[in-house]
Formats: C-alpha cells, structure tokens, sequence
C-alpha cells in the first residue's frame, strides 16, 4: 500500500489550557501514550506540545490510510503510537499501529507550527514534504494557498502542468493531461501555515 | 428534549468552530461537520467537550467516532442523555 499523509497544527490556535485538562487529552491519547510521555529522554517538550504532536501522527496516518480504506473514520484514540524518538533541532520520529497496519512518522516542532509526515517503511527518501506561512487564516485562502505551495514544486520535478483535484472520498489527488497521477498527495492546514507531502516512490 | 431542540442547542455548540455562520443556519441531519460546515478536524475535540457540557453528559470513544454528521450527534446525544435520566 503506497499512499502519503501529513498534518500540520498551527501552535498559535491551541488552547493550552484546555489541551492540558484530563478530559480533553484523554480523548486523543491512550494511558500508554500518556505515559510515553514521561519516557521522552532529552527534551523539554511541553505537555501541551506532545498532546498536538501525537494529535498530528494520529491524523497524518488517518490520510495514509483512507486513502486505501474509505469509509474510514478518524477516531485518534483507536491509532496508537508506539514509540516516540526525540532528535536534535525538535525533530521527532517513531511508530503507530492501527489494527494490522504499521507506519512510521517525522514530524518537526517550530515555536510555531508542529509538522509530521507518514509512511510505511522507516525510510523517507521518497516522500517530500515542506510548510509554508500564509497571509490569511480564512479557509478558502488556505485551500488555494496550499494547493499553489504544492502545485510550485511538483511543477518544479516534472514537466508539464499538475492540477489538484478530490477525489470522490474527499482526498486530493493529482492529475496531469486530464489524467489521474498515481504520485499520491497530501495537504494540510491549519492558521497560518499550509503543508503538503508526496510521495514520489519510484515503483508506482 | 426533542431532535429539533437538540439540533437549536448544537448550533450554539458549533457556531465557535464554523467560520461561515450563515452555513450553520441552513443545517440538516445529513450535514457533514468537516466537509459541509468546513469546521478543522482539530477542533472536533472541542465540539465534543463543549457538547458533554452543554447537555451535561459523558461521550465515549466509540459515540464520538460516530459524531461526523449533525444527525449522528444527535443520535449520540439523545443516547447519553437517555442513559443520564
């Protein structure tokens, strides 16, 4: 199954507060990965910021996997992540489980935004992914603005020109000459920040 | 506390989460949150917590998975507060 998924959480639109109350972070972290946290060796990553870094694997993997699953549901406490690995330059990585699948995350922490990525094997080479700042908030300005980002790079690998459109499931897919693209996409908004990945594996 | 006092109730609930509030007044039962009302994923959180709140009941995992469309909230709210009576 090769599909791409990612998520991006504008710190500046959090409630510390409330992400902080028994009742909101247990209905997006399991006991286990409650307690992960305190596991977390050589960092200082606000209780806060875990509970949004998990929250952004959680749905970075809900778009991987319905891309091949339709009638999915996102329900973040049903993902499970197993392991989280701490790397200089709030860089983070690790595992999750939902049922039988198994994916792997990166995701990067700015004072900013908390970015991640997701894939099936524990090798990123093919899987591009970058954020971008934007002027507006509002959610048709996001929308266009993340589709341009993304449509500036691909354009940028390839020749010729790539259009964006939905699929009937409600998730981006690429087209070129009229033509589905079998490169998949991801995008991703949230403030003032936009994000997309692809995943460029050369077997498909 | 009938389906169409429930639904008025959760207009107030969402309204904070929707940008475009002339949407929330058009709602139905089949309105989706994310993809008819636009409202961040990351907020669906929120609308469950103000919700528990707002009709002073506790939703579980399960009944929250199905809280995607106005009618499933409804339905997940009229159980809990059937179960709370």
């Amino acid at each position: 199954m090769i599909s791409t998924g990612n998520d991006i959480v504008a710190l500046g639109s959090i409630n510390k507060t409330r992400t902080c109350e028994p009742r909101f972070y247990s209905k997006i972290l399991s006991a286990a990965e409650q307690e992960l946290y305190y596991q977390l060796e050589f960092t200082t990553l606000p209780f806060e910021n875990y509970v949004w870094l998990l929250w952004s694997v959680k749905e970075s993997a809900f778009k991987y996997l319905q891309r091949n699953n339709h009638q999915l549901i996102f329900s973040p406490i049903k993902i499970s992540v197993l392991t989280v690995d701490v790397h200089p330059y709030q860089h983070y990585s690790g595992s999750l489980q939902f049922g039988h699948h198994y994916l792997f995350f990166r995701s990067t922490i700015t004072n900013d935004w908390i970015s991640t990525v997701v894939n099936e094997e524990d090798d990123f080479e093919y899987i591009f992914n970058d954020v971008q700042a934007i002027e507006y908030d509002n959610r048709q300005y996001q929308s266009d603005a993340v589709r341009a980002f993304a449509l500036d790079k691909l354009n940028a690998f390839f020749e010729g020109e790539f259009a964006i459109e939905k699929s009937e499931s409600n998730y981006p897919i690429l087209v070129k000459d009229a033509k589905r693209v079998n490169t998949p996409i991801s995008l991703s908004h949230d403030g003032y920040f936009v994000a997309y990945s692809f995943n460029f594996n050369p077997t498909l | 506390m009938d389906r169409n006092a429930i639904l008025n109730e959760l207009k107030k609930v969402l309204t904070p989460y929707t940008e475009n509030k002339e949407l929330l007044n058009g709602i139905t039962e089949e309105t989706d949150l994310i993809k008819d009302l636009k409202i961040n994923s990351a907020n669906l959180v929120d609308i469950i917590i103000d919700a528990e709140s707002a009709y002073n009941i506790e939703i579980d995992f399960d009944s929250a998975e199905k809280m995607y469309l106005v009618g499933n909230c409804i339905d997940v709210i009229l159980d809990k507060m059937n179960q709370s009576a």
